[in-house]
């Protein structure tokens, strides 16, 4: 395993910090990632670690895009690049945050991470039908108008494996 | 303690007797009576049930366990020989039949689902029965069950009250003391179910109870049927309150309220103990023997229950895992590449030290999950009991190492799959007519054998019979029939044996009660591959059938070869590796579909090309520049072509990710990863069902 996992941690909790301001709202706390010029929230509650040094092991017979398994603590955990999971050219290099839903962990390869946000949950609004992306569940515009977050499903993302 | 843990622990107790009875029954039926001790124990069992269901306030439970109990009691006193011979089938019948009874009424109170009510039918035998050893014992007069015990019961608690009166305290001087029937069973239970009635309407601060811990330390048990439950309340309105939940509660057998009285401080603590022991001497050299005998009995049971602890296999399960880092850790640490050149030589006596503990604790942790196949074994015998009554032939079931002690999941799952085998024999293998084994030259009655070996690396199962083998042109036509095997191919012996398993294939036209439903071998296979081992089939005909399961012992640690084909490295299991050859390109040999072979001692083999098969990025590509891998599972052997040997380790399986599962990975003979040493991963290889995904690719 390597020894370099550096953990995001004194920036999250500075950002956290800045954004609990505006408490008393239905708010859940999203982790916010670029993916090729994308805004994609996920759920703060499942993101378990973000590094950034890492080495996958191919495991063959998979889908392009699993770059294969890494070794977190003794866990083994496939490696996702969101990248070519959404149909987009692969990138050179990333980040990867490791998620756990329900008991399912799964790193996802991203270009790099951006904050942590407080977002009120009536601010999600569903995405058009006719645009309907398997593995959005939502969008909404970020409050301080830099731009549109994707919601990320996480279920859909890790129950759709053998889709395709 | 919930009434979820009650019951738990009810229908746990109830399911550990109904084992202990079944084998008892399938014995004595062998020698066709009941000893005395089977009996006594029998009765017990019945009494335990009946008074634990009426507890648990089962009534159809208990109703039928005690016409049981009633049934026995007539045996016990009169011994076996009241019940007549031509009776004896259908009390082993009706034992037999109660046993399933109960199993199934317990899977339904497991399941929450409501009881079957009607059992009087279930009943009636059993009052026949009665009627049928009564008709002989009309001189001998049944005492009543209670009689004889009941007075010493009674007496012994009563001689010692007036000095327990000053048992208790100055606060809580209202004291009921209850006693339960004798041998009702789970007394530390009923005792404090009575102290949750009692809460309902007494305030916990206004009520105390003696001996404290009821609810969770079964050994109080025998305090409690000694001296008996004390509840002690603050008021007498609450003790006359709670007079008749006591005398409503099930097996209570007697109660009496006592006051309490301030004793001299210097005998308030001892006086109890001693003037409970000088009545009870004196009851014991006046009981009769067998009295006194139970009474030393009683200790001596209670120290053996005591040094065995039921721990959850989710525990077990932790505690491998953590070993297995452990393990890992070790391997780590001593090998560190920052050792490299160095010569330390306090390090290195320390690191073998630490690597012999590491190695201890893991035989260690492992052994704990270690349980005998014997009751998986005994299973067998009731099932080829009840086959032999209901097919009309005659076969004996021979049992060999069933101490051998195999992991726990192991023995969960190999039950299916022996009981599938056992059924095949009894239904197909085994002769319909005696006449036929006759004319064979064979002992009339025919042998099942069973056996367990473990040969340190795999447990190895058989199950033979000795009938008639398997008709090789009748499994070719058939599986001809459904469309397995080609007409136009010859096939070997082994190979027609082989249709056996496959899925869909069942070679009795007859779909019977017993098998042929189409599933069965194929059932078996799957369930064995799936613990990581294979099945064989060896036959002849005329003299019966053979298979045999080899499952590895443990699949949480095993020895493994490493060997890296380009930047992958994986672990080839050191049981499927029969030898490594290093060949040139000339050796190979190329068939007219683009395959590969190589001759080697007897035979040719296939060569798969890990590379080729698992499109990976780098790896030799001439044979000259990599190494052959002879291996060998079940009945496939083959050649794998890879680049290098790294050597061999021993290696912690861990399961794929569950995500990864999803693709179908081990369709491809990727069972499962381990960590190496050095943190990287290395995939572990199932040799069959590469060979199996190659040949289907």
């Amino acid at each position: 395993m390597s020894d370099k996992n550096v953990l995001f941690q004194v920036e999250d909790e500075e950002l956290e910090n800045a954004v609990q301001e505006d408490e008393g709202v239905d708010s859940r706390k999203y982790l916010i990632f670029t993916v090729d010029d994308l805004k994609i929230g996920i759920d703060a509650e499942q993101v378990v670690e973000i590094m950034n040094a890492y080495s996958a092991t191919y495991l063959p017979m998979m889908p392009s895009y699993i770059q294969g398994v890494f070794n977190m603590r003794g866990q083994i955990i496939p490696i996702m690049d969101i990248r070519l999971r959404l149909g987009k050219p692969p990138a050179e290099e990333g980040i990867l945050i490791v998620i756990d839903y329900n008991n399912n962990q799964l790193g996802i390869q991203v270009d790099s991470v951006d904050l942590m946000l407080d977002i009120p949950v009536e601010s999600i609004v569903p995405i058009p039908s006719q645009s309907a992306q398997k593995l959005v569940s939502g969008m909404c515009t970020l409050p301080d108008g830099s731009g549109t977050m994707l919601v990320l499903d996480c279920e859909q993302l890790i129950a759709h494996g053998c889709g395709d | 303690m919930s009434n979820n843990d009650i019951l738990d622990m009810y229908i746990y107790e109830t399911n550990t007797l109904l084992e202990q009875l079944e084998s008892i029954v399938l014995d004595a039926e062998k020698e066709n009576t009941f000893s005395q001790d089977n009996v006594n124990e029998i009765f017990r069992i019945m009494h335990t049930i009946k008074g634990s269901s009426a507890m648990m306030e089962f009534d159809t439970l208990a109703r039928v366990s005690h016409r049981i109990e009633d049934m026995f009691f007539l045996i016990r006193e009169g011994t076996m020989s009241v019940v007549k011979d031509e009776d004896r089938p259908a009390l082993f019948d009706v034992m037999l039949h109660s046993v399933d009874y109960f199993r199934e009424e317990m899977e339904k109170v497991e399941a929450e689902q409501p009881l079957n009510e009607d059992v009087d039918s279930f009943l009636g035998n059993i009052n026949s029965l009665i009627a049928k050893i009564k008709g002989e014992e009309i001189p001998a007069e049944p005492a009543p069950p209670a009689a004889a015990p009941a007075p010493a019961a009674e007496a012994a608690p009563a001689a010692p009250v007036p000095a327990q009166t000053t048992e208790g305290s100055a606060e809580f001087p209202f004291g009921l003391r209850v006693f339960f029937d004798e041998g009702c069973g789970m007394e530390n239970l009923r005792a404090f179910m009575l102290v949750t009635s009692v809460q309902g309407f007494c305030a916990e601060a206004d009520f105390t109870y003696q001996p404290a811990g009821v609810e969770s330390d079964s050994s109080l048990s025998e305090v409690v049927i000694e001296h008996g439950f004390l509840l002690q309340f603050r008021s007498e309105e609450d003790r006359a309150r709670a007079v008749p939940i006591v005398m409503t509660a099930g097996s209570v057998h007697s109660y009496e309220e006592q006051n309490y009285v301030p004793a001299p401080p210097p005998a308030a603590e001892p006086a109890p103990a001693a003037a409970e022991a000088a009545p009870a001497a004196q009851k014991a050299a006046a009981a009769p023997a067998p009295q006194s005998g139970a009474a030393q009995q009683h200790p001596q049971g209670q120290g053996q229950k005591e040094s065995l602890i039921s721990v959850g296999l989710s525990k077990l399960d932790q505690l491998s895992a953590i070993v297995g880092e452990i393990v890992i850790t070790e391997a780590m640490v001593t090998g560190s590449p920052d050792l490299k050149g160095l010569h330390l030589d306090a390090f290195s006596k320390s690191a073998r030290q630490l690597r012999k503990l590491t190695d201890e604790l893991q035989d260690v942790s492992m052994s704990l999950r270690m349980i005998p196949v014997s009751n998986t074994f005994q299973k067998m015998n009731r099932i080829v009991r009840d086959m032999c009554k209901k097919l009309n032939k005659q076969v004996k079931l021979t049992l060999v190492g069933e101490n051998t002690e195999v992991d726990k999941t192991i023995v969960d799952s190999i039950g299916d799959p022996i009981m599938h085998m056992v059924r095949n024999s009894m239904d197909h293998g085994i002769e319909e007519n005696v006449e036929d084994r006759i004319a064979a030259g064979k002992d009339p009655v025919g042998e099942i054998l069973l056996s367990a070996q473990d040969t340190g690396s795999e447990v190895i199962i058989q199950i033979s019979d000795d009938g008639a083998g398997v008709n090789d042109e009748a499994v070719l036509a058939k599986a001809i029939r459904n469309g397995i095997a080609s007409p136009d191919v010859e096939y070997s012996h082994k190979e027609i044996l082989n249709f056996l398993m496959a899925p869909g294939f069942s070679t009795n036209a007859q779909v019977t009660e017993f098998s042929g439903r189409g599933v069965g071998m194929d059932v078996v296979k799957s369930g064995v591959e799936s613990l990581g081992g294979s099945v064989s089939i060896t036959s002849e005909q005329g003299k019966g059938m053979t298979t045999i399961m080899r499952i590895p012992l443990t699949m949480a640690i095993m020895d493994g070869m490493e060997v890296s084909v380009g930047d992958s490295i994986f672990t080839i299991p050191i049981n499927n590796i029969r030898s490594s050859i290093k060949l040139t390109e000339a050796d190979i040999l190329h068939d007219s579909v683009d395959g590969e072979m190589v001759k080697m001692l007897d035979g040719y083999y296939p060569v798969i090309r890990a590379r080729d098969f698992y499109n990976l990025p780098g790896g030799a590509e001439r044979i000259d520049d990599g190494i052959l891998m002879w291996l060998e599972s079940g009945d496939c052997s083959y050649c794998l072509f890879v680049d290098e040997l790294l050597g061999e380790q021993q290696i912690v399986v861990k399961p794929l990710p569950a995500y990864v599962n999803n693709f179908d990975i081990k369709n491809y003979g990727i069972t499962g990863c381990s960590i190496l040493g050095d943190g990287n991963i290395s995939i572990i290889l199932d040799a069959g069902g590469l060979y199996a995904a190659a040949r289907n690719a």
